[in-house]
């Protein structure tokens, strides 16, 4: 890692092709050709490009093209009549945020993809461009495209060695294990601090699918060579990848500490299998509690081991070494728990106040008139009977109830299949105050006894409630009922309501007042209600009831109130506003989720607690739960698509050259076996505050400020949220400046580590998310309902939802959105900045946040275009608003709905979530309010109330610099 | 005979105790609460998790959880309130200015806090405000514990300026 610095300095630059600040910057040129194998190709693409006019260039290399230096604008660089081939090598400058990646964190994988990706670009071009002929119908489009073509002459001949070596020499000195095994104790060299310059060096989406930056652990901490030994990033990160040894330290920073926890990454285990310790030979610290993990070191010949959170040597198990089974010695090296950092134990009976319960789902249907008369009853019954076998069910004692609720309860008594002349019975029960269950026995069934009745039963339901008039909901009283029909057992009340609660317990009013929106007063709307919400809640928490929300109201219904009962019982809230299954795409979108809620295998009567080495305490815990007490969550059902902040507080100073910290859930699984799940994760200490700083990971500093700004809102209001929001970033930026950066700022720019420079970005995105965003719009349950999300998606789907994705589809490279040979995963065309100036007039775009799919076509879109996407001659026939795309037999039609599908594959990315994005297609000069509703998510421009980006550094720097 | 300040006095005094005994009731009860925290930080704790171990003190004692600390506390809250808001009046139509003026500020507190309906403790939120519960109920031990030597001293005076009478 000699002269790291330097090696920055040429490879960093990469990712701001056009900055005009730096033109000269040795690094730039380097980086920006391909490497030599894909020259010819290069060469191929000039070729072919000079066939076209220059228009059809234009139109590539135009402003979509330009990813990074777009603002500074290509006044110098004006050359538009200028050979073309060049000018697009530096088009792309994709390619080129790899090759910064792979500089700054030093993964090796990255280096050679410094230059390929260029190479599907180049030649991607000239075919769509001129081939197909969707230019621009400006003609002599400028363009920032030009000034690329600057850089892309002058590498050519020297640029290409240069690269080589550059990189050669970052492969080598990034490594991370080279650098840990030169280091001796304490790894001399953790993370190397880059710090870059956020103003004249602006962030680049591509960098927030960056992996945090690596954890550089001593040589030969942990038991075993394996290379699973540490946490991967996708269940627990750590918002410092390198622990400051002492509270002061870390307070100096100003950084939080947390971990940010996603135990499961799948709605099913198929697709994310964990190892798993069959034997029930469980070794725990006898202190600490801790589980057996790969840092543990064994004594005595092995007969010992020593706890590594609390120093404690405990004996070793007789049953460790050997297969009781098989009857023969195991090679205790092979054992999971010593070789991987995510195992899952099969528990003994000591593990269980009770025999484990079954899979209960108990169904409140809401069949008051808005319900039935918006199609809901209908649907939601469907989906359940087309879903009867996703859910669950391998152990055969699966049950399910149902309950319909009006003014009134109605009962529903569902009897076995064997009984002859058995009939569904209803039962109403209009008592509200005191709800009692009819005949306890045969409300909730086993499903597979009964499966012939309940499906009887589900086909029939609509029609009961057919001509019901009744507008009121007792769901209080209702859920008084359910919750006293499954508490034995315990289980998941799921609630499809479309109307306010209106009667009986936990009545609710229309508390919205248009005028309240956007000032101080509407926090209250924020909060609960009715404390009944709260109490029942914890109440339910208790007796092992789970509570989710399916709310559908096209008026006011008091999320805010409702979203307590899943929050404290590890549920979720579900709100689908102005539902109607008269629009397919509305039916779709409910029926494909609640499917895939009903498949999820959930957890079942679960605690969650977090250990770690002596020194460490976990303080504050986030996400939806009930904190039993003050070190342990809660759950009653573990869902698998959210996620869990922890925050940590240090204690005392920690000696040890690395802290474990050690996560362990465990419960029921819904086929009925007890389970631990454990996650060990690992990290290096470090008395030097640059170490902190180039650990940092900016994506986890985010998660955990979006909890803490949800709490803050709740708890203070969205002013003081959003305003701590900006002093936390401001009180960052100082302390860098401070105590890293010198204090001396050169031409008074803004100095930020490189793995930090999208803290800035993200937490303007946060600001300006509708949970949060200054406005008086938004009504109140759309914003309890994002603060829903704001506090519970894992964290990928997090960070797109703080920063939603903006592809460019009608340039999208040749490669984009086709199967990718070797992984056969759909390739995504390079993410955008979300700034109004990369939207051309012609351009045709998808804005994705991960809840909502926008389909951007510009007031310019050229016919062709049109005819091949979405099959209409004219603009003007174009179907805005909520739709699908057609399927067309085109190349592009198939292309970009790919890019669509790809959008929404969570799988790909390691997370759980029924989430089926709505797709809006908005034109450009269509429905203005659609188009404004599009433009509220490209946080980097200026929106009624909210700040530009540019004008929120302006200010940002205006306060560090002073 | 005693005369109707000394008589106040001495209910000032009475209520006063029972007000200071509340207050260190709440303090043990949070204590307890926060005891497990310091404590459970090496696990030491009954649960489902750790089936086998239950450290010798907890061993004698309930099991604690925020659900039925909340509850019970929750029972004193408003007469513990009632009762100091009772007391005050009567310093207020006899007149006893230095003595109603010193109870005003925590009367205040006290009814903001039922007017903002947040004088209840919340066990969703018991082991976040932990600390600023705690806090609370030193300072107003604190206070009661001055008030009680004032309305003492204030009681004696009154009895010897009877006396002299």
């Amino acid at each position: 890692m000699a002269a790291p610095q330097d090696q920055y300095g040429q490879g960093y630059p990469a990712p701001d092709p056009y900055a005009q600040q730096s033109p000269s910057q040795p690094g730039f040129g380097t980086s920006s050709p391909p490497p030599p194998g894909g020259q010819p190709e290069e060469v191929g693409g000039k070729k072919k490009k000079r066939g076209y006019a220059a228009q059809a260039y234009d139109f590539g290399a135009g402003a979509n093209s330009a990813l990074g230096g777009q603002q500074q604008g290509g006044g110098q660089f004006q050359q538009p009549g200028g050979p073309p081939a060049p000018a697009y090598a530096g088009g792309y400058a994709a390619p080129q945020e790899n090759a910064y990646g792979g500089a700054q964190y030093g993964a090796p994988a990255a280096v050679p993809a410094v230059g390929a990706p260029g190479v599907p670009y180049g030649a991607e071009q000239p075919q769509y461009g001129g081939g197909v002929g969707y230019q621009p119908p400006a003609a002599g489009y400028p363009g920032p495209g030009a000034p690329a073509q600057t850089y892309g002459m002058d590498p050519a001949a020297g640029g290409v060695a240069g690269i080589t070596q550059g990189m050669g020499q970052m492969g080598v000195g990034g490594q991370p294990p080279a650098q840990a095994q030169q280091a001796a104790g304490r790894p001399a060299v953790l993370n190397q601090l880059y710090p870059t310059d956020l103003l004249n060096q602006p962030f680049n989406v591509a960098e927030l699918d960056l992996p945090p930056p690596p954890i550089i652990l001593p040589p030969n901490s942990s038991v075993t060579p394996s290379p699973d030994a540490n946490c991967p990033p996708k269940y627990v990160r750590s918002t410092l990848n390198a622990v400051p040894t002492t509270h002061s330290l870390l307070k100096k920073s100003k950084l939080p500490f947390a971990l940010v926890i996603q135990p499961y990454t799948s709605l099913h285990d198929v697709d994310d299998p964990v190892p798993i310790v069959q034997d029930q030979v469980i070794s725990r610290c006898r202190r600490c509690r801790s589980y057996i993990n790969p840092y543990v070191t064994f004594l005595d010949h092995g007969h010992r081991w020593r706890c590594n959170m609390c120093n404690l040597t405990n004996d070793v198990p007789q049953a460790f070494d050997w297969d009781a089974a098989a009857q023969k010695s195991v090679d205790r090296w092979q054992r999971p728990e010593l070789n991987h950092a995510v195992v899952e134990f099969v528990a003994p009976q000591e593990y269980m106040v009770r025999p484990p319960q079954p899979l209960v789902y108990l169904f409140l249907f809401d069949v008051s008139y808005a319900s039935v008369s918006c199609g809901l009853l209908a649907t939601s019954a469907r989906t359940i009977l087309d879903s009867l076998n996703r859910i669950p069910n391998a152990d055969r004692r699966t049950r399910v109830g149902f309950m319909a609720v009006d003014s009134s309860l109605h009962y529903f008594a569902v009897p076995k299949d064997t009984d002859e002349n058995g009939e569904t019975n209803m039962l109403v029960v209009s008592d509200l105050d005191e709800p009692f269950l009819p005949i306890p026995q045969e409300l909730l069934v086993p499903l597979s006894e009964s499966r012939l009745s309940v499906e009887k039963f589900l086909t029939s339901l609509p029609a009961m409630f057919q001509a019901n008039q009744n507008g009121g909901s007792c769901m209080g009283s209702a859920l008084r009922a359910g919750h006293k029909l499954i508490s034995p057992l315990g289980g998941k009340i799921v609630v499809i309501t479309a109307t306010l609660p209106n009667v009986g317990y936990g009545k609710l009013e229309m508390r919205e007042d248009k005028k309240l929106l956007g000032t101080s007063k509407e926090s209250g709307l924020l909060q609960t209600g009715n404390s009944f919400y709260k109490s029942f809640a914890v109440e339910c928490s208790k007796n092992q009831v789970s509570i989710d929300m399916f709310l559908f109201s096209s008026q006011y219904q008091d999320v805010a109130s409702l979203s307590n009962l899943p929050r404290y019982t590890g549920g979720q809230t579900y709100f689908y506003p102005g539902w109607n299954a008269g629009r397919s795409e509305d039916a779709i979108k409910f029926a494909t989720e609640f499917s895939d809620y009903l498949s999820a295998e959930i957890g079942l009567e679960a605690v969650l607690r977090v250990r770690a080495t002596t020194g460490l305490r976990m303080s504050t815990f986030y996400g939806n739960f009930f904190n039993r007490s003050s070190d342990l969550c809660a759950f009653p059902a573990f869902p698998r698509d959210q996620s869990y902040v922890v925050e940590v507080a240090i204690d005392e100073s920690l000696t040890k050259n690395f802290v474990c910290m050690q996560t362990a859930v465990l419960h029921t699984t819904s086929n009925g076996e007890r389970r631990i799940r454990v996650m060990t994760l690992s990290l290096p200490t470090t008395t030097n505050l640059a170490d902190v700083y180039a650990s940092a990971d900016q994506c986890a500093i985010t998660t955990f400020f979006s909890h803490k700004a949800v709490e803050r809102a709740l708890s203070g209001g969205l002013e003081p949220a959003r305003e701590a929001l900006q002093s936390k970033l401001i009180e960052l930026l100082q302390t860098f400046k401070k105590e890293l950066a010198g204090g001396n700022m050169g031409s008074g720019g803004l100095q930020f580590p490189a793995n930090l420079r999208g803290l800035p970005v993200l937490f303007l995105g946060l600001i300006k998310n509708v949970g949060l965003r200054k406005s008086a719009q938004i009504p109140s349950d759309l914003r309890s309902a994002a603060l829903c999300q704001l506090s519970t998606l894992p964290m990928p789907l997090m960070m797109q939802y703080i920063y939603p994705r903006l592809y460019s589809l009608h340039d999208m490279p040749d490669n984009a959105g086709i199967p990718d040979p070797e992984t056969s995963q759909i390739v995504l065309p390079p993410p955008h900045n979300l700034s109004s100036e990369r939207l051309v007039p012609y351009g045709l775009y998808l804005i994705d946040d991960g809840q909502t799919q926008f389909l951007w076509v510009g007031r310019d879109a050229v016919p062709q275009l049109l005819a091949d996407v979405f099959d209409v001659a004219d603009r003007t026939k174009l179907k805005v608003g909520k739709s699908s795309l057609p399927e067309l037999d085109n190349d592009f039609n198939e292309r970009v709905r790919a890019v669509i599908a790809k959008s929404r594959d969570y799988r790909s990315r390691g997370v759980g979530s029924i989430i089926v994005p709505h797709l809006y297609i908005i034109r450009e000069d269509g429905d203005p309010s659609l188009k404004l509703w599009a433009q509220t998510l490209l946080v980097e421009d200026r929106a009624d109330q909210g700040m530009s980006f540019q004008q929120f550094m302006g200010t940002l720097r205006e306060k560090v610099v002073q | 005979m005693m005369s109707g300040e000394a008589w106040l006095y001495l209910l000032a005094v009475l209520i006063n105790a029972v007000n200071l005994f509340l207050q260190v009731f709440f303090t043990i009860m949070y204590s307890d609460l926060e005891w497990y925290v310091s404590f459970n930080f090496y696990g030491l704790k009954k649960d489902l998790e750790n089936p086998t171990f239950v450290p010798v003190r907890r061993r004698f004692l309930d099991y604690i959880n925020p659900i039925d600390l909340c509850n019970r506390l929750n029972t004193y809250i408003i007469p513990e309130a009632a009762v100091h808001g009772v007391l005050t009046f009567l310093f207020l139509i006899n007149g006893y200015w230095i003595a109603l003026l010193l109870n005003l500020p925590l009367l205040a507190f006290n009814v903001k806090k039922i007017v903002d309906n947040a004088h209840l403790l919340d066990a969703t939120e018991i082991f976040r405000k932990l600390n600023v519960h705690k806090k609370e109920s030193f300072i107003k031990l604190g206070f009661h514990l001055v008030m009680f030597f004032f309305y003492l001293y204030s009681m004696i005076v009154a009895l010897i300026r009877d006396e002299s009478h």
